[in-house]
């Protein structure tokens, strides 16, 4: 549509796509108003916008008990983070490969999570919150690591099987959840893998990999053959060339393949809940706590819920662009 | 690239894809034709196919059907309508100021969807601020009755879907050509009428795109429904799935849930092979 000029109308547009944007985060700034009052506040009748906030809900999700040394503590640990945040924000100056150095940063992150239970009495609320970085973390490694390997095959093979192969994947991924859920809560069952995060990490690396190797099979598309035929020419394998030429092109597809990857793993609800009986993801701890009939629910459902959007919506704010652009590729080439 | 080579790539993802996906839908119909419960959950009964027989005598089961078609109904012409029109006035906003917008207008999408469900529920509790608004300016009070709680759940299932449809045909309408615009201007064409004879063909098969994987991701919707009905019988709001999930583990009926399973595929196969005949047709020219 040809652009418009109008001030009034630019105005109108702007009150409209305002009003749209309050529409999509009432449901959040609500909620996370209610994780910073106290019960009585949170269950007044009246909406109150203005209050003394509160962190007592977050400390009574997160911790059994609160130490009493919990400001050193705490203080430690911030610093902690900064620093390995800083060390990854760095990492391109430093003089060696950086992939070193965010390997070094991902294995500071996990003895990190590993001393906190230590040194303070976490709540079952944190180890639900560590099951879900776990089985995310591992999908997205596995299913972005063979999904690349296959996209790539596709994108270069021409022959009738790989064919077959992108429209059965497409069927799989179309078919409802239910179809796969039950067999694998009786495989589990019969083998003794129920409630075990590795069981889960693998079905929704399954579940995950059509769309993972439809998208990237779509990205490497854009790259033009020529550029592994040369390395090829110059004497690397076809593997090698794959590692060292195209992966590093595709760097930005794999992000945005990888970003859609971590929200499906981070959300899965219902394979976490058939598959896991007490090793919960946060979706199914979550989902506990709605319906009670206890008035202080409120408060901790609430606080429960910003808690688990915090890690995600900060990881959109970093690679928002790639998402779109993830969104936008997958419609424009259907 | 050679046979050979494409099977040494692909195998880790076709194997784990077949040992994960094609071997438990064997599994499943296998299991559709057994009497299976928690207690002899190693030893299967073979019934034949008396299972089927009982689903598709189940009142229940048939009323959840009904209740889906409805939500699909609703739903997808909804998030695709406002999606549009979110679209098309996003693409009058400058690029700056748009990414802002695009921020907040896709937190829906991100949000995990049994805490979006939890949230959006929130603001229903008598605490809630919408239930304070009923209260105050309709001068009634928020309960949750059949028709109520059918109301929210499609009501959060546009909100929480809208940002899909929206982005995609934000995406489209990029790649409209500017100079067919300006053909447009020049035979006169108003606004309303770019947009019938412009903006929509040039979409057309994006449109197609967005409904197709829309109806089947409100199929076989779960989550939002399993928080906001608190698996309660009394709304009636079950959807297929929903009542599939209690059929096995509140019921613990597990062949009769897998027989479920396997004819609400074949339902939507209606659906899915159009889809997957209209992709193979593309993959085909496309090359």
């Amino acid at each position: 549509m040809q652009p418009i000029r109008n001030p009034v109308a630019k105005l109108g547009i702007h009150f409209v796509l305002i009003a749209f944007s309050l529409y999509s985060i009432l449901p959040l700034f609500w909620t996370a108003l209610q994780s910073l009052k106290n019960v009585r506040q949170a269950n007044s009748r009246t909406p109150l916008f203005i209050f003394e906030a509160t962190f007592a809900n977050y400390a009574d999700l997160w911790l059994e008990s609160t130490p009493e040394n919990f400001g050193r503590v705490g203080f430690a640990l911030i610093a902690v983070t900064v620093v390995l945040i800083l060390l990854a924000l760095v990492a391109r100056y430093f003089p060696m490969p950086s992939s070193y150095v965010y390997w070094g940063v991902l294995a500071g992150v996990a003895v990190v999570f590993n001393i906190i239970p230590r040194i303070i009495d976490t709540a079952e609320f944190y180890d639900y919150f560590i099951n879900t970085l776990i089985v995310t973390v591992s999908t997205v490694i596995i299913s972005v690591s063979i999904g690349c390997l296959a996209g790539y095959a596709l994108s270069r093979y021409r022959g009738i099987t790989g064919l077959i192969i992108l429209i059965a994947a497409l069927g799989f991924r179309a078919l409802p959840r239910m179809a796969f859920v039950l067999p694998f809560f009786w495989l589990g069952r019969a083998t003794g893998l129920h409630d075990t995060l590795f069981l889960l990490t693998m079905t929704l690396v399954a579940v995950n990999q059509p769309f993972t190797i439809w998208m990237l099979r779509s990205f490497f598309m854009d790259i033009p053959k020529e550029l592994e035929e040369s390395a090829m020419v110059d004497g690397a394998n076809r593997f090698t060339a794959f590692q060292k030429v195209i992966v590093p092109i595709m760097w930005p597809g794999i992000v945005s393949t990888a970003l859609f990857t971590l929200l499906l793993a981070y959300n899965e609800f219902l394979l976490a809940r058939v598959l896991t009986q007490s090793n919960w993801t946060l979706p199914v701890a979550i989902a506990q706590f709605t319906g009670g009939e206890d008035p202080g629910h409120i408060t901790l459902a609430s606080a429960a819920a910003v808690s688990a959007t915090i890690p995600i919506v900060i990881v959109i704010l970093f690679f928002q662009k790639q998402l779109v652009k993830g969104l936008a590729a997958g419609a424009v080439k259907g | 690239m050679k046979r050979g080579t494409f099977f040494q790539f692909s195998a880790p993802s076709i194997a784990t894809m077949t040992i994960l996906m094609v071997f438990p839908l064997v599994v499943a119909i296998w299991l559709s034709f057994n009497f299976l419960t928690f207690r002899n959950i190693n030893a299967p009964d073979f019934i034949g196919w008396r299972n089927y027989i009982e689903v598709l005598q189940d009142a229940r089961f048939w009323q959840s059907f009904r209740f889906t078609l409805l939500f699909i109904s609703m739903t997808v012409p909804l998030q695709m309508l406002v999606g549009f029109l979110i679209a098309l006035l996003l693409d009058q906003v400058s690029p700056k100021i748009r990414g802002v917008y695009v921020t907040f207008v896709l937190l829906p999408f991100i949000v995990v969807p049994v805490v979006g469900t939890l949230m959006f529920k929130q603001l229903f509790e008598p605490s809630g601020l919408i239930a304070w608004f009923f209260r105050a300016i309709l001068e009634q009070r928020f309960i949750l009755t059949e028709a109520s709680v059918k109301t929210l759940i499609v009501t959060h299932a546009v909100w929480y879907t809208t940002p899909f449809a929206l982005i995609t045909f934000f995406a489209g309408l990029q790649t409209l050509p500017q100079s067919t615009v300006e053909a447009a201007l020049i035979d006169g064409a108003n606004r309303l009428q770019q947009i019938r004879f412009v903006t929509l063909p040039h979409l057309q098969s994006l449109v197609v795109f967005v409904a197709l994987i829309s109806i089947m991701d409100m199929y076989r919707i779960f989550d939002s429904v399993f928080v906001l009905t608190e698996q309660n019988p009394v709304y009636r709001a079950e959807t297929v799935m929903v009542y599939n999930f209690q059929v096995a583990l509140t019921v613990q009926r597990l062949g009769k849930a897998n027989a479920m399973a396997m004819i609400t595929v074949l339902a939507i196969l209606v659906v899915l092979i159009p889809f997957l005949l209209r992709t193979y047709r593309e993959q085909v020219g496309g090359k």
